[in-house]
């Protein structure tokens, strides 16, 4: 690992880095617009000029050069001296910010990205307070340039990462720069707006308040949000996001890096699949029904009526006849509580795999291409933990059944007593499915919004979105990793796993990595999560 | 929204109807595919035919030669913004290019841009109602040392003065290069009838 000093402190960094990104990794707050990890270099910004001893061309005396160079383009040599702390140094920065607000609005009262921007920033630590700009400014328009993306010319700083982001990331090439010299300005062709499944990453790599979100626009100022640590659910690839909310209310999902799966992306499918949370059509409270008559059981009830029931069928109809389906989009600590109640009660129980819903192809990015060249995936499984599922009921063993077979089964009345688990965001119970209620004597139907099967279920039981929940799931490549949980369920809903702790005969609070120690005694793979290295504190 | 946002959804279309590039013109276009590595590499000639066609590069055109290059039109746009050489609306049959940099502007070239204004009843960046002329500055034409310089299309006029732009706008071949001067970007066609017919 190479060593180079900065401001006279010798680092070790890894190699192949640039200067700026290896001294962000080390703690330096350097400030910097056009340098994204993920892009290509153009050193377009001059805000991470520094300055780099060098040997003099005469003497070979190591003599700091004359000039300041931009640090985000000399990569980390050992042996390496540079400083930031310099008055050069800072100079520069006061003059770049000085042109950076040049013709900028100063509309932080009415900017989204306020509170989130680093020309605010930057300006803080490094602008004045007076403009010297005795000209009037050039006044350069909103832009509607897609359907879910603004761009306002004049708070723009011609960093260009929008741009390299769709040539090298979504390879869509949709924006552009136009003009030139203080007239330039990001831009889309006429008629060919900014409209790719990546194209909300702009609007997150922007680094001030020039590309805007039109689904958060005027929504919150940020300062008012919370965030917590979460994986999409939008299909099996389970990028790391950030969901972002207040009162109880989510307002928006970022990426959140991950080098294993998502880099800094997210698609626009996960970015905005979040809505039904917050559709009023949800399951908010359970249901027992006792011939025709409907009742809400008292939550601390459930647990007992839930198990006498099962036991009841077990006398009745024989051991063999009860059948839990379970649901790729169940957390794996809520999965296995399930399996630990059911086969607990029936110890013969069949288990099956809920539907795994599937939708077109897998998309590749930058668009085109293959192998190596690929930097973003999405998976057309759109469900967040098919093989975390699979790997529970292969572990528990016994009778395992597909979803088609559960069907067929069930239809042909093999099973008296069933626990069905849904929770899609989406209609899931087709045709077949629909019919097998009746063959039940008693169906217990967990899920998050009315379908055929919740209809005719003996007891329903509302669940709750993954936004809801804490837990892990298992990527398309085998990562157990794990999400928080950012808001409250609806009034009169309880935690699917607090409710399934209890029923599976535990004490206390449900918390996920509690029951992934109880699991980790048979399940070695849940003796760790994967959790990503942190973005360096100063980066963005 | 309450406040002006540039649509960008919409299309610019200037024409309706069939392909504005002709045969021709692609087949030219083409023709430069082979010097280089790649075909975005022909942007620049493709651009310098287009505008020796049309006259101007309107956004139908941009895109035929975005398909024809293989690359997103916002490349082409990019680039055709970039200079100003480029025209994405018509302009007059001649362009009338007035230096404006400082060793013309010394000299009296801004007296000599007010001539033309008056002459021809214009402003800056406009043409002439009968379509002849098109009045634009520039920066530095690289002709400093026969200052004040004005362009006429490609024919330089050098040391202009005021009281000369009269003699220059009543002769018909203003614009008439006698130097030897490379056809590479011309117009498919034979250059030369096009310059007898003007
Ligand atoms: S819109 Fe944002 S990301 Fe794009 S060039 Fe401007 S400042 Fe940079
Ligand atoms: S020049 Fe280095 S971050 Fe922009
Ligand atoms: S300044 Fe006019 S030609 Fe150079």
């Amino acid at each position: 690992m190479p060593k180079i000093t900065i401001d006279n402190r010798e680092i070790e960094c890894r190699k192949g880095i640039s200067v700026l990104q290896a001294a962000l990794e080390a703690g330096w707050n350097i400030p910097h617009y056009c340098a994204h990890p993920g892009l290509r270099v153009v050193a377009s910004c001059r805000l991470c000029l520094m300055e780099m001893r060098m040997p003099d061309p005469k003497t070979q005396e190591p003599t700091w050069s004359p000039k300041l160079v931009p640090a985000c383009q000399t990569p980390v040599r050992d042996g390496q001296v540079v400083r930031f702390d310099s008055d050069r140094v800072r100079q520069n920065v006061k003059r770049c910010m000085e042109f950076f607000l040049l013709d900028h609005p100063l509309d932080c009262p009415v900017c989204d990205q306020a509170g989130e921007c680093h020309l605010q920033d930057y300006s803080y630590r490094f602008g004045e307070a007076e403009s010297r700009m005795v000209d009037e400014k050039l006044e350069k328009p909103k832009k509607d340039i897609g359907p879910r993306t603004l761009l306002y010319s004049d708070r723009c700083v011609l960093c260009t990462r929008c741009i390299r982001f769709t040539q090298e990331i979504s390879g869509t090439h949709e924006l552009c720069l136009v003009n030139r010299g203080t007239r330039n300005e990001i831009d889309v062709f006429p008629g060919k707006p900014l409209d790719n499944p990546l194209q909300g990453n702009v609007v997150d790599i922007c680094p001030v308040g020039s590309l805007i979100d039109k689904d958060f626009l005027f929504k919150r100022r940020v300062w008012e949000l919370e965030s917590a640590s979460s994986i999409c659910p939008g299909c099996a690839r389970g990028c790391f996001i950030r969901v972002d909310h207040c009162d109880g209310t989510v307002y928006r999902l970022k990426p959140r890096y991950n080098p294993k799966v998502n880099d800094w992306w997210i698609c626009d499918e996960g970015r905005f699949g979040w809505k039904y949370v917050h559709d009023d059509k949800r399951i908010t409270a359970p249901v027992l029904h006792r011939g025709h008559e409907k009742t809400t059981p008292k939550w601390e009830e459930l647990p007992e009526i839930l198990r006498y029931r099962f036991e009841e069928q077990m006398r009745k109809n024989g051991p063999d006849k009860v059948v839990a389906m379970l649901s790729p989009f169940m957390a794996c600590e809520e999965a296995w509580l399930l399996i630990k109640f059911i086969r607990e009660v029936a110890p013969q129980a069949a288990l099956a795999m809920g539907p795994v819903s599937e939708d077109g192809e897998n998309q590749h990015f930058p668009v085109g291409a293959s192998g190596d060249a690929v930097r973003f995936t999405i998976l057309k499984e759109k469900c967040p933990n098919r093989r975390g599922i699979e790997l529970l009921i292969g572990a528990a063993g016994g009778k395992t059944l597909s979803f088609e077979e559960f069907v067929e089964k069930s239809a042909a009345g093999d099973f008296s007593a069933g626990w069905v688990v849904g929770g899609y965001p989406a209609e899931w119970v087709d045709k077949a499915a629909g019919k097998i209620a009746p063959k039940f004597e008693l169906l217990v139907v967990q899920d998050i919004f009315p379908n055929a099967l919740t209809d005719a279920a003996t007891i329903i039981l509302p669940s709750c979105a993954w936004v809801e929940r804490e837990g892990s799931f298992v990527n398309s490549t085998g990562l157990i990793q794990p999400f928080e949980r950012a808001i409250s369920p609806p009034e009169g809903v309880k935690r699917d796993g607090q409710y399934l702790y209890e029923i599976a005969g535990l004490d206390g609070l449900y918390r996920a990595g509690r029951v992934r120690e109880l699991m980790n005694a048979t399940i070695e793979e849940f003796a760790a999560v994967f959790e990503a290295p942190p973005m360096p504190a100063h980066a963005h | 929204m309450a406040w002006k946002v540039v649509d960008r959804n919409e299309a610019i279309v200037e024409a309706e109807g069939p392909a504005l590039l002709s045969d021709a013109v692609r087949e030219k276009i083409r023709s430069f595919f082979d010097r280089y590595e790649t075909k975005r590499a022909a942007l620049l000639p493709a651009l310098h035919i287009v505008q020796d066609t049309l006259g101007h590069i309107p956004h139908q055109g941009m895109m035929e030669i975005a398909g024809l290059l293989e690359i997103h039109p916002s490349d082409v746009i990019d680039t055709v913004s970039f200079y100003t050489h480029f025209w994405t609306h018509p302009k007059g049959k001649k362009i009338i290019t007035v230096c404006r940099s400082v060793s013309c502007e010394v000299m009296g070239g801004e007296a000599v841009l007010n001539e033309f204004k008056k002459q021809l009843g214009i402003g800056e960046h406009e043409t002439t109602p009968d379509g002849k002329y098109s009045l634009v500055t520039e920066e530095c034409l690289a002709n400093c040392d026969h200052a004040p310089c004005v362009l006429i299309n490609e024919k330089r006029h050098e040391g202009v003065k005021p009281e000369n732009v009269a003699a220059i706008l009543a002769d018909p071949n203003n614009d008439r290069v006698t130097m030897e001067r490379s056809t590479l970007f011309d117009a498919p066609g034979d250059s030369k009838a096009r310059d007898s017919a003007q």
